[in-house]
């Protein structure tokens, strides 16, 4: 009861600060009525349009011409992602700004970093990607994985990446600026034709009216489902179980039995016997805020349910781990080239010529 | 502060379908950024860099649907996206820089003579 009244109090609070009306839910009721799939499909077609025409390289008006029209279709995509994010709030709520922002950081950076010449920028651009989506996991309730995200992705896999890009960079030479072949991208258009394909096919499977619908009717029935798996992970751990026991009557000496795996019927509410320092036996209700933190909850379906899995990612490290010292130990005295001249072969060109000549 | 902040990440974390939409429209956007980087750059640790980026816009997807699900195993799956990406980006460095000591470019396309003869 408490928590309840304590959580509706704090909607309150959330609400009311942010009670002005915004402007973006008024402009998007003013929008013509299209249907979704449509409105999306054009969204993509034209932001398909601007990002081909960006990565036309050397054509400076070209370039600007495909940053407008990119900018436009991207307008509209993120109307549709709104619109998403809007349908349904609560009235008088405050929409949901969170995905909105993160998806449109998510966005900017993906695109910056297919179409930056510059191989550190296009490494720095996907930490962004990293960052936004972090911020998405945290708002899908994914707190463990945002924070794991952050730390093996933006701080282990990248900074490897950045590496290698230093390593392997050559240095530019005076006057020329980037390498030609970050400049020149290889078939723009069909890429960015396969793309969008991409995109429309897995728009249309996410945001069918169908797919919509079994979506909507999932969330409801498994929402108890989920809910009773919580419980029954907070089963598998006694001295946590027995802790929460305690939070919740603070006499508790042991802990008798549960009625977790009753939870499946929707009249139930979790509740638990316990034994108190006197003696007596007694049945205590437990709130939804008793239950385990993400990351414990993460952990132990980890190596519950998932073991050999487990076991399996494991083996595939320690894999990696002799693949790379084994490729790395590989020593390369003379270039390719050098050696092919040596034994009297046909030079191969390389990057000289060809740069030279595109 | 710290239960305020618990409070505030629990008051986020109270999702409802539109979010989780939201993240789906995003994440396929991701894939298909990272799909057309893969195939129009010609750098190849930028091309790697496009297969995380697809790597990403999976596990948003995989966070996603546990969401809808109400099942934690979605997020249990990106870890194992994570080992994966994780063993790529070491082999895949290390196939680069051998590439690269050998032909002194990161073109891809110094390599097109593997290629099938046409």
């Amino acid at each position: 009861m408490t928590e309840n009244l304590r959580d509706r109090g704090m909607d309150c609070a959330l609400y009311s600060s942010y009670s002005s009306p915004i402007a973006t839910v008024t402009l998007l009721e003013a929008a013509p009525a299209v249907s979704p799939a449509l409105a999306l499909t054009v969204a993509a077609a034209i932001s398909a349009a601007g990002l081909a025409m960006l990565m036309q390289p050397g054509r400076r008006g070209l370039r600007l011409a495909g940053t407008v029209i990119g900018l436009a279709g991207f307008a509209m995509l993120m109307v549709e992602v709104l619109k998403r994010a809007t349908a349904g709030a609560p009235e008088g709520g405050f929409p949901p700004v969170f995905p909105v922002i993160f998806g449109f950081l998510a966005m900017v950076g993906a695109v910056r970093m297919i179409t930056s010449p510059r191989p550190v920028f296009a490494a720095l651009y996907f930490i962004l990607v990293v960052i936004a989506t972090a911020g998405m996991f945290l708002l899908l309730g994914a707190e463990f994985m945002a924070f794991a995200l952050v730390i093996v992705y933006a701080g282990a896999i990248l900074i490897t990446y950045m590496f290698v890009l230093m390593l392997a960079q050559q240095s530019p030479v005076a006057g020329e600026g980037d390498a030609w072949y970050d400049r020149v991208p290889r078939e723009a258009i069909s890429a960015v034709i396969v793309g969008f394909v991409m995109l429309a096919t897995l728009g249309d499977a996410y945001f069918s009216p169908a797919a919509q619908r079994f979506r909507d009717d999932t969330s409801i029935v498994s929402a108890r489902a989920g809910e009773q798996a919580a419980w029954q992970r907070l089963e598998s751990m006694p001295k946590l179980l027995l802790e929460t026991a305690r939070k919740a009557e603070p006499k508790t000496a042991a802990v008798v039995s549960t009625n977790f795996d009753e939870l499946s019927n929707r009249s139930k509410n979790a509740t638990l016997k316990v034994t108190l320092d006197d003696g007596t036996s007694k049945d205590i209700a437990l709130d939804a805020a008793l239950l385990p933190e993400n990351s414990r909850q993460v952990g132990v379906d980890l190596v519950s349910r998932y073991p050999a899995g487990l076991e399996i990612a494991g083996v595939v490290l320690l894999m990696a781990l002799f693949g790379a010292v084994i490729l790395a130990r590989k020593q390369i005295e003379l270039g390719e080239d050098e050696r092919r001249g040596i034994a009297g072969m046909r030079r191969l060109t390389v990057d000289g010529e060809a740069g030279g000549s595109r | 502060m710290s239960n305020m902040m618990a409070q505030t990440i629990n008051t986020l974390a109270v999702t409802d379908a539109q979010t989780v939409n939201a993240a789906l429209l995003v994440s396929a956007i991701l894939f298909a950024c990272g799909l057309i980087g893969f195939l129009s750059r010609r750098n190849m640790i930028i091309m790697f860099l496009c297969t995380e980026l697809m790597f990403q816009a999976a596990a948003l997807a995989m966070i996603a649907f546990g969401n809808i699900h109400h099942d934690i195993s979605g997020q249990v799956f990106v870890i194992f996206i994570l080992t994966v990406a994780a063993a790529e980006a070491a082999l895949a460095l290390g196939l680069v820089v051998l590439l690269y000591r050998r032909r002194e470019t990161l073109d891809s396309e110094a390599w097109s003579e593997l290629r099938e003869t046409a």
